[in-house]
C-alpha cells in the first residue's frame, strides 16, 4: 500500500518534470468579425502554470471585463504511462462600439521565468445587420464558467435564452400564422415567469398552450452545443392588417441553476458574487435571470383585389357552411330559428356578424353565437354557430334569402363564395287576438281612440236596388227628364210669341181704329146734340172717349179707370198738361150730365172739347 | 255535401230566372240582415252576395257586406265593401265612420299626400252629394228655372217678371254647376279604378317582375289606385305618392 503510493508520487513528479519539458503555447483567439453592439470573448490560453500575465492594450473596443482566469487541470493514465494536462485562460469580454478593424496586439505571460508572447489578432467590426438574432438580448445569462471557447457563431455561446420563430414571416392578410417563443438552455432552469409579453397590436391572437401545461422539453444540438429546448409560448395570430408589423420581444424571469466547477472563480463578476457567498459552496448555484427575445417582424401581403367579392368581411381559411330553421309552417307570433354554422380551418372568430337579411314584418333578435374552437399547434379550427330568433307578426308566405358567405380560401388562392339555400315560411294568422297583433305596429293616438269601438249598424231600412254601374247621371231618364221640361218650354215659348203676335195685331188694328172709331161715335154725339137727346149724347161722348183709350192703349174696359188712364198716359210719355185736360173733360163729361143750367150750351162745349183732346193725344203719341 | 250541391245548382238557377225581380232580392236582404243581428255573419254575407250577384247593387247593401265581414274580423274584405258603398255613395256619413274603423285595424298607415287646396275644396263639394243626388239636384233646378223663364215671359205684372227672370236665371245656373259636379264626379269614378290589397303582407315591386328590386311592403287591406296594367300585373300607386307594381292576384278591385 505504502508501496504503491509512494509509485503515484514519484509518478506526479515525473508527469510534472515532463510536463515541463513541453512546449508551453501561449494563443489568443477570438471571432474576427463581429457586429456593431456585439458582445465577445477574447480568450488566451496558456498549457502552462504561468505568472505575471500581462494583457494587451486594447483600442477601440470596449473592455467589458477581463482577465478572468480559470483554470482548469486534467491527470491521464493510459498503458500506465501518466499525463497530466494545465490549461490557463485568461478571457476578457470586449464589445464592439464602432465600424473597423482594431487590431488586438500581443499579450505576455512568464513561464518559468521566461517570457512569452501571444498571437496578435484582428478584429473586423462590421454593422449590424442580424435584428431577430438573439445574442445581444441575451447577454445578462452569458457565462464563461464553463471555459469553453465560442464556437465563433452568434448566440450560441450563451447558456440559456430565449427565442422567438414565426411559422410565417410574410402571411395574407388574415392567414394564420404562429408564433412560438422557445427557450434554448444548457443548464437546468425553474421557475420561468413571463413578464412582459407583446400586445401583438394589429394582430388577432389566441394562446395555443394553456397556462399550466408542462413544457415538452426536446433537446438539440447547436453548433455542437446540446441545449435543451422548450416551448413556452405558442401563440395564434392573424394580421388585421397588412403591412410591416413588429412583434415586440418577449420577456422573461427565471431562475437559472449553474453547477459550479470546484472553488475555481470564474472571473465573471456576476457569478463572483453569488459563489464567494459561503452559502453556494455546494456546487450548485440558484441564479436569477432576466431573459429577452428577439423582436420579430411579419409582413403582411395584402389580398389580391381580384375577384374580391362585395360581402366579403375577412374571413381566410377553408370553412363550410351550414344552416337550417326548425320549422317551416308555424303560425303569427311563434318564434322560428334559423341557425348557420360556419365550421372549417381558419379566423374563424373574426366572423361575427354575417349577412342576413329577414322580411320585414319579421322582428328579429341579435344572433345567439356559438364557438366551438379547437386550438391546437396546427392552428385555430372549429364551428361559429349563429343562432336567429325570429318572429313573424303578420301571416303570410315568406322567403328567407340565401345567406352569401365569401372568404379566402388559401389552398385554391382565391375568393370562395358559400351560398346557403333559401328557406321559405308558410306563416298562418295565430289565434292571438288582432289587438295583440297591432299593437306591436306601434299603437298611435288614433289606435287608443279607437280601441273597443265599432262600427254602426247594418241599414235595416228598405233598400233600393239598382243594376250594377247604373247612375242616374248620364241614363236616359236623367237626359229625359233635362231635355222634356227644354222642349215643353220652347214649345211654350213658340206658343207664347205666336200668341203674343196675333194680340199686338188686334191692338195695333184697334190703335189704327180708335181714332175712326172715336169720330164715329163723336158724330152720332153730334146727331144727338141737334135732335136735343141729353142722355144719348153723353152715353155717346163718354163711350168715343173711354173706348177710344181702350182700344189705344190695350187696356180692358174692366180695367179702366181715371188711375189706369193716367198710367198709361204717362207710360206713352203724353205731356202732363194733356194729360190732365184728357182727366178734366172726362171728369166734365160726367159732371155736364148732371149739372145745372142751360144744357145745351154745356152739350155744345164737352162736345168741342172731346174732340179737340182726341186730336191733341193723337197728335201727342204720332 | 252532396245533397247540397243540387240544392244549390236549383238555388242558383232560381236566383238567376228571378233576378229581374227585386222582390226576391229584397227577400235575400231580409234574410241577410236578420242572420247579421243573429250574428251568423257569413250567412249575411252569402245573402247579401247573392243579391250583388244577380246584377244589383246599392250602397246600403255594400254597407252592410262590409259589416259583415268586419264582424268576421276580415278587414280587408270590409273595407273592399265599404269603398265600393262610399264610390255610390261619398257623402253617406255611416260608411265613412265604419270605414275609418276598419282603417284602424289594417296594418299600413299611409300618410296621404296634401292636395292643393282649390282642389280639397272642390273635391269637398263635389263629395257633398253622390253623383244622382247631384243629377236629380240639376233635374230639379232645371225645370224650376223653366217655370221661372215661363213666369217671366208670361207675367204682365213688372214685379213677377223681373222676379221670374232673376229667379230663373240662377236656377239655370245652379242646375249647370250641379250638371258639372255630377258630371265630374261620375267621371272620377268612371276613370280611377281603385284597389284593395288582399295579400297579407307582399312586397311592392319597381317594375312588373317578380326579380326586380323590392321597394316597399304593403299589407292586407291597403287602398291603391291603378295607374296601368301589364300581363297580370298592376302598376300601383298608394296614398303618400309611391309608385310600383304588384301582381294581380294580390289585388281585388273596388
Amino acid at each position: 500500500m505504502l508501496k504503491s503510493i509512494l509509485l503515484s508520487f514519484v509518478t506526479l513528479l515525473t508527469v510534472i518534470a515532463n510536463l515541463q519539458a513541453q512546449d508551453v503555447q501561449f494563443t489568443a483567439q477570438s471571432k474576427p468579425v463581429a457586429a456593431v453592439g456585439e458582445t465577445f470573448t477574447l480568450i488566451y490560453t496558456l498549457n502552462a502554470q504561468g505568472s505575471n500575465f500581462r494583457g494587451p492594450n486594447i483600442q477601440g473596443l470596449d473592455m467589458l471585463s477581463g482577465p478572468n482566469t480559470s483554470t482548469s487541470s486534467s491527470i491521464r493514465m493510459v498503458n500506465g504511462s501518466t499525463s497530466m494536462s494545465i490549461t490557463y485562460t485568461f478571457t476578457y469580454l470586449l464589445q464592439a462600439t464602432r465600424e473597423g478593424t482594431f487590431p488586438i496586439p500581443a499579450a505576455t505571460v512568464t513561464v518559468n521565468g521566461r517570457q512569452f508572447s501571444s498571437n496578435a489578432l484582428s478584429i473586423k467590426v462590421i454593422k449590424n445587420s442580424n435584428v431577430s438574432g438573439a445574442q445581444n438580448q441575451s447577454n445578462a445569462g452569458q457565462s464563461k464558467g464553463t471555459g469553453s471557447p465560442s464556437g465563433g457563431v452568434s448566440g450560441t455561446s450563451n447558456d440559456v435564452y430565449v427565442k422567438a420563430f414565426a411559422s410565417n414571416a410574410a402571411p395574407l392578410q388574415g392567414e394564420g400564422i404562429v408564433i412560438t417563443y422557445k427557450i434554448f438552455t444548457k443548464v437546468p432552469i425553474a421557475q420561468i415567469n413571463i413578464s412582459k409579453l407583446s400586445s401583438f397590436s394589429g394582430f388577432w391572437s389566441q394562446n395555443l398552450m394553456k397556462e399550466n401545461d408542462k413544457l415538452q422539453q426536446t433537446t438539440q444540438v447547436i453548433d455542437g452545443e446540446q441545449y435543451v429546448v422548450a416551448d413556452i409560448r405558442k401563440i395564434a395570430l392573424f394580421p388585421l392588417k397588412s403591412g410591416r408589423l413588429v412583434i415586440d420581444p418577449l420577456e422573461l424571469a427565471c431562475v437559472a441553476q449553474v453547477r459550479r466547477q470546484g472553488k475555481t472563480r470564474t472571473g465573471d463578476p456576476f457569478f463572483d458574487d453569488f459563489f464567494n457567498d459561503s452559502f453556494f459552496n455546494s456546487g450548485v448555484a440558484n441564479v436569477e435571470k432576466t431573459l429577452k427575445s428577439n423582436p420579430v417582424i411579419i409582413t403582411v401581403r395584402p389580398l389580391p383585389e381580384e375577384g374580391k367579392p362585395v360581402d366579403f368581411s375577412g374571413a381566410v381559411g377553408t370553412f363550410t357552411l351550414h344552416s337550417e330553421v326548425d320549422k317551416t309552417r308555424l303560425k303569427t307570433n311563434e318564434a322560428v330559428t334559423l341557425k348557420c354554422t360556419i365550421s372549417g380551418k381558419g379566423n374563424i372568430q373574426l366572423i361575427d356578424k354575417l349577412n342576413l337579411t329577414f322580411p320585414p314584418d319579421f322582428e328579429t333578435y341579435d344572433p345567439k353565437v356559438t364557438s366551438d374552437i379547437q386550438t391546437t399547434a396546427a392552428g385555430i379550427s372549429g364551428n361559429q354557430i349563429f343562432e336567429y330568433l325570429m318572429i313573424p307578426r303578420k301571416p303570410g308566405k315568406f322567403t328567407i334569402k340565401p345567406l352569401v358567405f365569401s372568404y379566402f380560401d388559401l389552398d385554391k388562392k382565391r375568393y370562395v363564395t358559400l351560398t346557403s339555400p333559401e328557406f321559405s315560411l308558410d306563416v298562418e294568422k295565430g289565434t292571438g287576438e288582432a289587438g295583440a297583433v297591432i299593437s306591436y305596429s306601434g299603437a298611435n293616438k288614433e289606435e287608443i281612440k279607437y280601441i273597443g269601438s265599432d262600427i254602426r249598424h247594418i241599414k235595416d231600412n228598405e233598400i233600393i236596388l239598382a243594376p250594377v254601374g247604373y247612375r242616374f247621371f248620364g241614363s236616359v231618364g236623367f237626359w229625359l227628364l233635362l231635355a222634356i221640361p227644354l222642349l215643353l218650354f220652347l214649345l211654350f215659348l213658340f206658343l207664347w210669341r205666336k200668341l203674343a203676335a196675333r194680340r199686338s195685331d188686334t191692338v195695333l188694328m184697334k190703335n189704327i181704329r180708335a181714332t175712326k172709331i172715336a169720330r164715329k161715335r163723336l158724330q152720332k154725339a153730334d146727331e144727338f146734340l141737334k135732335l136735343k137727346k141729353q142722355d144719348d149724347f153723353y152715353i155717346a161722348i163718354s163711350q168715343a172717349l173711354w173706348g177710344y183709350l181702350s182700344d189705344k192703349f190695350s187696356i180692358p174696359m174692366s180695367e179702366l179707370s181715371i188711375d189706369s188712364v193716367h198710367e198709361a198716359l204717362v207710360q206713352k210719355n203724353v205731356n202732363e198738361m194733356i194729360i190732365t185736360q184728357f182727366i178734366g173733360t172726362l171728369n166734365n163729361t160726367d159732371f155736364a150730365r148732371f149739372a145745372p143750367g142751360e144744357k145745351s150750351v154745356n152739350m155744345e162745349r164737352i162736345y168741342n172739347e172731346a174732340l179737340e183732346i182726341i186730336s191733341k193725344i193723337e197728335r201727342e203719341l204720332r | 255535401m252532396i245533397r247540397m250541391k243540387p240544392y244549390f245548382i236549383l238555388l242558383l238557377l232560381l236566383c238567376t230566372t228571378l233576378s229581374g225581380y227585386p222582390v226576391s232580392q229584397r227577400d235575400y236582404i231580409f234574410k241577410g240582415n236578420k242572420a247579421y243581428s243573429a250574428g251568423s255573419y257569413s250567412t249575411a254575407v252569402e245573402m247579401y252576395k247573392k243579391v250583388t250577384d244577380a246584377g244589383f247593387e246599392s250602397p246600403e247593401l255594400f254597407y252592410n257586406i262590409g259589416n259583415a265581414y268586419f264582424k268576421m274580423n276580415d278587414f280587408a274584405s270590409a273595407i273592399l265593401w265599404y269603398e265600393r258603398a262610399k264610390r255610390i255613395d261619398p257623402a253617406n256619413e255611416d260608411i265613412d265612420f265604419n270605414l275609418n274603423v276598419a282603417n284602424t285595424k289594417i296594418s299600413d298607415k299611409i300618410e296621404p299626400l296634401p292636395e292643393l287646396f282649390y282642389k280639397r275644396w272642390f273635391n269637398a263639394l263635389i263629395q257633398f252629394f253622390s253623383v244622382d243626388v247631384w243629377a236629380s239636384i240639376c233635374v230639379v233646378l232645371f225645370i224650376a228655372g223653366l217655370l221661372c223663364g215661363i213666369l217671366y215671359l208670361s207675367s204682365r205684372v213688372l214685379v213677377l217678371r223681373k222676379i221670374g227672370f232673376w229667379l230663373g236665371f240662377g236656377l239655370l245656373a245652379m242646375a249647370g254647376l250641379s250638371f258639372v259636379f255630377s258630371w265630374s264626379s261620375y267621371s272620377f269614378t268612371k276613370a280611377t279604378t281603385e284597389a284593395i290589397v288582399f295579400a297579407p303582407t307582399i312586397t311592392v315591386k319597381s317594375s312588373p317582375d317578380d326579380k326586380s328590386t323590392d321597394l316597399f311592403v304593403v299589407h292586407e287591406g291597403t287602398k291603391v289606385r291603378l295607374l296601368d296594367n301589364i300581363s297580370g300585373w298592376y302598376e300601383i300607386r298608394i296614398a303618400n305618392g309611391s309608385v310600383g307594381w304588384l301582381p294581380a292576384t294580390s289585388l281585388e278591385k273596388i
